[in-house]
């Protein structure tokens, strides 16, 4: 069953892994929001985020940081996050940020899903 | 593309309103014949972060918020001068502080030193007019990095 907060939709795929379609901007404006909807996720037992951006056209530092707080949450679990279908204006601030040393990309949730099962 | 000025009254709806914007230039190539596309979101990024910050933290007192925002392509560079009524604050100052206290993994305390990171010059004064005046340039040919701890 799919959830869907503000911008984003959280769709669960095992006991432990989700989906969380980004939408058009993760930005200072809907940050909280989505740090809200992955800590429930986190509550509820999810340890592992495919975030995807395909639909994405701004990211920015507060919702780069949101995505840090994620992982910060998860990283000890051993829980994963990991980016699926990025968009080009992700993919300037991954490159700008170096971020690609940490979140490991996917060219679509579907190569995502498989790689983390 | 020419030199464009736009202009922005309310903070509630800048954002949207810039992005639009950006978006109807994507739509017309407006920009794409001067720079390549990934230049193009770097500059978008670097104009959404000032703008950003602005809406955050500003302080206009009981100033009607006023900003303008100049674009100058120029060849394989885009200037831009964002200027606004707000009361300013020492940005380098503040660029310094944010340096230091970057941990690892950081939730907040980017946004102004991912707009330095994506610029090629970069100054921040006050104008004869007393308005807060913003310049840079963001360059195709550069390969920014903004360092932060992992």
């Amino acid at each position: 069953m799919q959830a869907t907060t503000m911008n984003f939709t959280i769709e669960p795929i095992t006991h432990d892994s989700v989906v969380i379609r980004i939408g058009k901007a993760l930005d200072f404006r809907n940050a909280a929001d989505f740090k809200a909807g992955a800590q429930e996720q986190v509550r509820s037992g999810v340890r592992n985020f495919i975030l995807d951006f395909t639909e994405t056209g701004i990211l920015d530092s507060t919702g780069l940081g949101s995505i840090f707080s994620l992982y910060r949450q998860v990283s000890p679990m051993s829980g994963q996050v990991v980016f699926a279908s990025v968009s080009r204006p992700v993919q300037v601030v991954v490159q700008l940020t170096r971020t690609y040393k940490v979140f490991r990309q996917f060219p679509t949730v579907e190569a995502a899903r498989d790689a983390i099962r | 593309m020419e030199t464009t000025r736009q202009s922005f009254k309310r903070l509630d709806v800048v954002i949207d309103d810039l992005h639009s914007l950006f978006e109807e230039w994507e739509r017309e190539g407006a920009l794409l014949s001067h720079l390549d596309e990934d230049t193009i979101h770097l500059f978008r990024l670097a104009v959404h972060e000032w703008v950003a910050n602005l809406v955050q933290h500003a302080r206009f007192d009981e100033r009607v918020p006023e900003v303008t925002m100049d674009v100058i392509p120029n060849g394989r560079r885009v200037r831009c001068i964002i200027e606004d009524n707000s009361n300013g604050f020492p940005l380098d100052e503040r660029l310094d502080t944010q340096r230091q206290a970057l941990k690892p993994f950081p939730e907040r305390g980017m946004g102004l030193l991912m707009l330095n990171a994506a610029t090629e010059y970069f100054e921040y004064s006050e104008s004869k007019d007393g308005r807060q005046r913003l310049e840079f340039t963001v360059s195709a040919d550069s390969d920014p990095c903004l360092n932060i701890p992992f």
